[in-house]
Order: C-alpha cells, then sequence, then structure tokens
C-alpha cells in the first residue's frame, strides 16, 4: 500500500491542488495531510469605484478589471493568503481583534469548502481515499466541515483501518510561543494518546499521524528565540522543540511507522526503536508539496520511503 | 492578532496567531557571520603574502575590485534566498531549478569533499597565527618553527579537526554565543593593532624589529637585510608602491587568488530558512553586504598602515622572502615562521605579556570562525541521506548524545587523510587554491540557475520580492547572476590556465577531477540501488500538475 503524507501546507492553494493529484501523479493509494490546513495571512483587497487596491509582497497594485482581480487573488491563495474583498468602510471596521477574527474564520471556512469542493472532483467523490487531520493552528472550526464531507475521512482522535493497518491521529501539540489553537501540556497529550494507543489491535502495523514531532529526534529542530521570539544567532542556532508525551509514546508502543509535520525547517527521518519516524518538512510558501511517499509491505510489515519535494 | 500598516494608511495583511511568525533575524548577527566567513584576519593575511606571484599587481586595487566584484555574487544570492528561502543553500537551488543530479554533484563537492581539503588549511592557519607567534613570544623559536614542520602541520591540524569534529558534537547553541564574543574580542585586537601602527612610526618599527629578530632568531639588521635580500638576483622581488596605481592587468590576476578569503559573504546561506525573514530581500542583502564590506574596510585599514608604519616595501618583501622559503629559496633574512602582522605590531611594545595577550586577542578570529569547518558538511550529509542517496544511517543520530556519529566519520576520516597528504607531500600543499576553485564551481551552478530563473521557474519567479528590483526596467537579480557568472568564470580561466596559482597541474586537477567523479558515482550507484529496492530517486524534486 502506497501513502502520500503531506503535511502543513497552510492554505496555499497550489500546494492543496497539487496534493489532490498526488496519488495519480505518484500512483499512490491514499493521500494523507497531517494538519496545519489553514492559512495565517489575510490579505483586504479594496473595492473603489471601477477599480480595486491590494498589496502583495510590500507591493501596492491597482487593478483595473475583473481579470487582474482574479490574477491577484489566485496569486495570494497560492501562497497560502486569503484575499478578502472589502469596501473601505468594512475595511475601517476592522479595527478590533474580534472583528478581525471573525472575518478571519470565515474567509477560513469559505475557503476550505472550496478546497473541498476541488476535492470532490479531483478523488472521484472518496475513490480515492483521503485523510485529513487539524493541526494547532488550526481553528476548530474547521472540525465539523472536514467530519461533514463525504470525499475526506477527519481523522482527530479515530482510529482508522487502512487495508490492514491502523492509523491513529492527533492534531495538538505541546505549547508553542504562539498560544496556538491545538495546545496542550505534556501530560495531556500523553493521555490523549494513550485513549487511542489503546484501541490498535495490532501494535507492529500502527501508524502514528501526530501533528508534534517527537522531542529531540532531529525532526523538531526549530531556530532558537529570544524573548522578543526574534531568532537568536543570526538563525544558526536550532534547538528540539518536540513532545516529550509523543516522544515517550512512541519509545512505548513501537508503532512500524510515525508521520510528523509542525516543524516546517526539520525535513527528516529518525529510527526510534524499531519505529521509523518522519517528518516530510513544509515549503508551502514557495508552492512546493514537501512530502513523504511511504510504501507499505502488507505481508511483511516493512515500510520504504523516499521524501519528495513535489 | 496583528495588522501590517505604516502610519495612518489602511493595513495592507492580518495576521492570525499561530506558529513560526518570528521576527525576522538582526542584520547584525548575520552580518557578523558573513564577516567571519570572509575572514581578514585567518585568510586575508595569509593571501596578501602571496602577493608576490604577480610582482607589479597592487593588493588594494584587487581587494577594492573583488570587493565590487563580489557584490554582485551577494545580489545573486540575496535573490535565490528570497526566492527559495530554504535551509540547504546550493543544494536545493539547483536542485529545484536545475537538475536533482546537479544539485547534488554540486552540493556534495563543494560543501562537503572540499571541505576535507579546508581541514589542513586551517589547520596550517593555526600554526602560523596562534603556535607560531605564541612559541616564539614566549621564547621558543625552534619550537614555533616545529609548527611549520611535516609534523608540525600535521599535529595542529589534527587539533583543527578535533575541534571542530567536537563543535559539530556539541551543536552551535554554546558555539554561536562563543562565536560572537569572539569578533568583539577579536575587533578589540584589530583596534589595539590600528592604535599602535598609528601612533608609531616607521623608525619605531624598524628599530623594534631589528630587536626582535635579533633577539628571537639571532638575525642582523633584519630591516635592511629583507630589503636587501629581496632584491638581490636570487629572489629578484621589486615591490610596487603602496596604492591604486600600477600595472592594473597585474591587480586583475591578484582577484582569483583573494577569493580565497572574499569569496564567502554568502557562508550563511545554507541557514536561511522560512522563519528567519529570508524573504525580506534588503534584510538579507544587507547582512552579507555589509559583512563583506566590513572586511573589505578592514582589509583597506590593515594595509594602509602595514604601508604606513612597516614600510610598504618591507611588508612585501618579508612575505615573499618567507613564501620563497617555503618553496625552497631560502634567504638570510627570510622570518622563520609567518611575519604575521599581529606579531610584527606586538613587537612595538617590548612586554612579552602584552604581546601574548594581543597574539590571543587577535587568535579569537581564528577560533569564532573554525566550526564552521564542518557544519555545512554535516547539512549537505543529512539532506542527501534524507534524499536516500546515501545510506539512511548517515543521517543517523547517537540517540543518548545526540552525536551525528556517521556524518562525522564521513567527514573526519577523509580530512585526516587530506591532512596528511597535505602535510607531507611535497607538492600537494600547493593545491591550496583548489580548496577555493571547487567552491567557486557550485557557486556558479548557482548564479547560472538565478539567471534562468524567470523562464525556468516563472511563477516561482513571478512570487518572489526579487522580481521586482528593477534597475532602468532590468531585473537586477539575474543582471547580478550574469556579472557573477563573469567573475568566476575569469577566475576559473585564470586559475586553469595560470600556473602562478598552483592549481592547473596534473596531480591537481587529477585530484578535483577526483572529487567530481566520486559524486557522480555515489549519485548514479543510489539511483540503480535504490530502484533495486523499489525506490525511485527520481521522483523526489519531479513537480506534481497543479491542473
Amino acid at each position: 500500500m502506497k501513502i502520500f503524507f503531506a503535511t502543513d501546507i497552510h492554505g496555499s492553494e497550489i500546494c492543496w491542488r497539487k496534493f489532490l493529484n498526488a496519488a495519480a501523479f505518484y500512483k499512490a493509494d491514499m493521500v494523507v495531510l497531517g494538519g496545519d490546513v489553514t492559512g495565517k495571512i489575510m490579505v483586504p483587497i479594496t473595492a473603489y469605484p471601477g477599480y480595486w487596491e491590494v498589496t502583495i509582497r510590500g507591493e501596492r497594485r491597482r487593478l483595473e478589471n475583473r481579470e487582474q482581480l482574479a490574477e491577484a487573488e489566485r496569486l495570494l491563495r497560492d501562497r497560502g493568503s486569503y484575499p478578502a474583498i472589502v469596501t473601505p468602510d468594512e475595511l475601517d471596521a476592522l479595527n478590533s481583534e474580534e472583528a478581525i477574527t471573525g472575518r478571519f474564520n470565515s474567509e477560513m471556512t469559505r475557503s476550505l469548502d472550496r478546497w473541498l469542493d476541488m476535492a470532490d472532483g479531483k478523488l472521484h467523490g472518496g475513490e480515492i481515499p483521503c485523510i485529513l487531520n487539524g493541526g494547532n493552528d488550526d481553528i476548530f472550526d474547521i472540525d465539523p466541515i472536514l467530519e461533514a464531507s463525504s470525499c475526506v475521512t477527519f481523522a482527530e482522535g479515530k482510529v482508522l483501518d487502512l487495508d490492514g493497518f491502523s492509523m491513529v491521529s492527533m492534531g495538538w501539540t505541546n505549547p508553542t510561543p504562539w498560544d496556538t489553537h491545538r495546545e496542550a501540556p505534556e501530560d495531556e497529550l500523553a493521555a490523549k494518546i494513550d485513549a487511542v494507543a489503546g484501541q490498535i489491535p495490532d501494535l507492529g502495523r500502527a501508524i502514528f499521524n501526530f501533528h508534534a514531532p517527537p522531542y529531540g529526534t532531529g525532526l523538531d529542530e526549530a531556530p532558537a528565540l529570544d524573548q522578543n521570539l526574534r531568532p537568536t544567532h543570526g538563525g544558526a542556532v536550532m534547538k528540539p522543540v518536540g513532545s516529550t508525551a509523543v516522544r515517550d509514546a512512541i519509545t512505548r508502543y513501537q508503532p512500524l511507522l510515525s508521520v510528523h509535520g509542525h516543524i516546517h525547517e526539520s525535513r527528516g527521518v529518525a529510527k526510534i526503536g524499531r519505529t521509523l519516524a518522519m517528518n516530510p518538512g513544509s515549503s508551502y510558501s514557495d508552492g512546493v508539496l514537501q512530502a513523504a511517499l511511504i510504501d507499505l509491505n502488507q505481508k511483511k510489515g516493512k515500510v520504504k520511503y523516499v521524501l519528495v519535494n513535489g | 492578532m496583528a495588522t501590517d500598516a505604516i502610519g495612518d494608511e489602511r493595513p495592507t495583511l492580518f495576521l492570525r496567531k499561530a506558529t513560526g511568525l518570528v521576527r525576522g533575524w538582526s542584520v547584525r548577527d548575520s552580518m557578523i557571520y558573513a564577516c567571519l566567513s570572509t575572514n581578514v584576519v585567518t585568510l586575508g593575511l595569509v593571501e596578501f603574502a602571496y602577493q608576490g606571484a604577480f610582482p607589479s599587481g597592487q593588493l588594494l586595487t584587487a581587494v577594492l575590485l573583488s570587493g565590487v566584484w563580489v557584490s554582485f555574487l551577494v545580489i545573486a544570492y540575496s535573490g535565490l534566498v528570497v526566492t527559495i528561502p530554504r535551509a540547504g543553500g546550493d543544494y536545493v537551488w539547483q536542485s529545484r531549478i536545475l537538475w536533482s543530479g546537479l544539485g547534488f554533484v554540486m552540493a556534495a563537492t563543494g560543501w562537503w569533499f572540499i571541505l576535507w581539503l579546508w581541514a589542513p588549511i586551517y589547520g596550517t592557519v593555526l600554526a602560523e597565527e596562534f603556535f607560531q607567534p605564541l612559541w616564539a613570544t614566549l621564547g621558543s623559536p625552534s619550537g614555533a618553527a616545529w609548527f611549520g614542520t611535516h609534523n608540525g602541520t600535521f599535529v595542529v591540524t589534527l587539533i583543527t579537526i578535533a575541534l571542530a569534529g567536537v563543535l559539530v558534537s556539541l551543536g552551535m547553541a554554546g558555539y554561536a554565543r562563543v562565536q560572537k564574543w569572539c569578533f568583539l574580542g577579536g575587533l578589540v585586537g584589530f583596534a589595539v593593532i590600528l592604535i599602535l601602527l598609528l601612533v608609531s612610526s616607521k623608525a619605531n618599527f624598524i628599530s623594534s624589529f631589528n630587536a626582535e629578530t635579533a633577539r628571537l632568531f639571532g638575525m642582523k639588521n633584519g630591516y635592511g637585510g629583507t630589503l636587501a635580500d629581496a632584491g638581490s638576483k636570487a629572489v629578484g622581488y621589486t615591490p610596487p608602491p603602496f596604492g591604486v596605481a600600477g600595472a592594473f592587468s597585474q591587480s586583475l590576476l591578484l582577484v582569483p587568488m583573494l577569493m580565497f578569503y572574499l569569496l564567502w559573504p554568502n557562508w550563511g546561506t545554507t541557514l536561511y530558512g522560512e522563519v528567519r525573514g529570508a524573504s525580506d530581500f534588503r534584510r538579507v542583502f544587507s547582512g552579507m553586504f555589509f559583512g563583506l564590506w566590513t572586511t573589505v574596510l578592514l582589509s583597506v585599514i590593515f594595509l594602509a598602515l602595514f604601508a604606513k608604519t612597516f614600510g610598504w616595501a618591507f611588508y612585501q618583501s618579508a612575505n615573499t622572502l618567507w613564501v620563497d622559503s617555503l618553496y625552497g629559496i631560502p634567504t638570510t633574512h627570510a622570518l622563520p615562521i609567518f611575519p604575521y602582522p599581529a606579531l610584527l605590531a606586538g613587537w612595538l611594545v617590548h612586554n612579552t605579556t602584552f604581546q601574548v595577550i594581543l597574539i590571543l586577542l587577535m587568535s579569537l578570529w581564528f577560533f569564532g570562525w573554525v566550526g564552521t569547518l564542518f557544519l555545512s558538511s554535516t547539512r549537505v550529509i543529512f539532506a542527501a541521506a534524507f534524499d536516500r542517496i546515501l545510506p539512511d544511517g548517515a543521517a543517523q543520530v547517537s540517540e543518548k548524545r545526540r552525536v551525528p556519529v556517521w556524518s562525522l566519520v564521513l567527514m573526519l576520516l577523509p580530512a585526516i587523510g587530506l591532512a596528511a597528504l597535505y602535510s607531507y607531500n611535497s607538492t600537494f600543499h600547493t593545491y591550496t587554491l583548489d580548496a577555493t576553485l571547487v567552491i567557486a564551481v557550485t557557486y556558479l551552478f548557482s548564479a547560472i540557475a538565478v539567471v534562468i530563473l524567470p523562464w525556468r521557474k516563472p511563477d516561482l519567479w513571478a512570487a518572489s520580492p526579487a522580481s521586482r528590483i528593477k534597475l532602468l526596467g532590468v531585473p537586477v537579480v539575474p543582471a547580478a547572476g550574469v556579472v557573477t557568472i563573469g567573475l568566476i568564470g575569469y577566475c576559473l580561466y585564470e586559475w586553469l590556465s595560470n600556473s602562478a596559482y598552483g592549481v592547473n597541474n596534473n596531480d591537481s586537477l587529477i585530484y578535483m577531477g577526483a572529487m567530481y567523479v566520486l559524486a557522480v558515482v555515489i549519485y548514479l550507484a543510489a539511483r540503480v540501488i535504490r530502484r533495486r529496492q523499489g525506490i525511485d530517486l527520481s521522483l523526489i524534486n519531479k513537480e506534481i500538475p497543479v491542473e
């Protein structure tokens, strides 16, 4: 069974389109997205009579017609930003955290609906299995949308049977300096993992799909930051920021495979006892879909893989 | 939640709370890294000593010309960083823009194999700028001279390799702090030398030099003898006067030599990544550019003060006699150790403690720099292992101590072998500029990548902040890439056609060629072996269609 695993696309529409095409491109049996589906940036496009204005990467642009507007929206979506078309008055009204959050959430969920519509066509209405999970940066509003979709399977907290292999998924991470949506202390993470891992019939054929990478494995190296969240020493100093609960769980349960994301810079593979753990990293802002192409041998219970930049 | 707006203007974007939204790295930090990489003390002063290869060439002209030319390389690399802001540098850019196999061959040769040769070069610098002057100052000239022997060079290189290996094992966290303090301490040492050379007259220096060389090496009339020996028939060296006038063509020939220290302001680009503000062109460019030009400025100050206090003819002559002695042309007044300017300046103060402190302060330029010797190699080995080109074990890290055992073996063992060759083979040490050439070839392909980027990856280019930097309608970054190709092409032509650089002889070419063959063989073998294992390496950088 061949699995295409990607993660952390953060609203990049070009990466989502590639993700949907990955099964056909790599001849994979299923595609899995390991969390952090939604973007971090919303860019207002201000509508004036007869034209629009937008600033893209520091450059102010005047859009004279609908084709230019569509092109600007595409450019923003491809790199993970949400274009929000607003009147000058609406933009002025986005002056409180509550107002901004409301608009942001509405753009995120609307975008996810569009993505699921695309998925329906590309995945032939669920014929190609597609598993999605939230990540710590994803708001909880996306969960019911994914749960309700007929073309994707929302995996959070479930034990999924993948043709003889059991996948358990968790989008929660250990605390970060940004206090994001799905964070919990290590003991709570351990409890969440134990709750699902206990239901796995054969750990030798188990796959952990945990957004947080295991601590101190090289899959969790992020630039060390000072108290102002500025990288220290020119960004040359990295430090492990993964989860000890995830590491302990892998060490204790020894699943066949453990796939992770969260730390974009830390693309790599590590052996933890008998478990093969990997983080394909993320390069969503370049429009490159980093991923792991994993071949699971059902008879021997062995794993072959290659990390790709699709 | 954060907004981005200028003054009373309306916000242009909204950021929600999410992982990784950090402030950009400080320009000062990356400037220090670039400045230490283009290290005027460890590499510059050593390379200045070889000016005699082009007797009428002007170091000052060549330094300034090199600074301007390498600035274009800085622009080209800044463009690559902001367009594909990923850790991995040349390997990632060439793999994505050109071809996977080429990316591996260039990264393996330029960021891994050739670093084996840099190990004895670092070792030689440590001997010449630390052990030799320290031993001489402490009253053991014979001990100092030993560090220049075959055994001395080998032992110091082993110390260097061990030091760099330990730093890789311990990680960069502690070392990065050390590096910053080394830079500051090194600047203090530089300032002390600057003051000494400013307040001392040439007459003071002549008497100090004569006294110290007589005391330490039993030399008579050291200053006058140096000038006389250099001008003798046996040596036949007539140093040019200090300045920018003179034979421009000869100064131009010094440029490929000076690349030994000025070609590295972009050394940190393998470390740049998304979360470090790497998409900000001005920030990326400023760190490297000001690092480079700090080095150029320090070089110009050094040279001007050497001319004022040492006397330009003397400085050049002392260097030439020392180099000639290395190549088996002994003269009476050649110093038995490297005429290290920090040592010569320290002689202006007749106090051993002061001289030792000055040498220790200046040695910080070495100790702040040595940790980077194998850092990039580890990253290339890990990247190649994750791409399944190298065996998986190459990227394994010991669980207890977090030491990358096999990558260390892949770096240290060949480096020790090269160190032995460099130390004991009578000609191998003359291939020093091979170490620059091979990295320059890697840079050349990145420069080609940046030039063809707008055509090869139009979407990526259109989305890049670099695409909007134009001068008279011409995109600056690809144009800078063309100038960089010109620089490297010129250097390659001279290195490979002019025997004065010590590169274009059979053994040197075979040595370099063998590295490329080794990289190609590893890549092809990996393709075959992985295919048998059912893993298709050609998939690694194949782009998934969007539609």
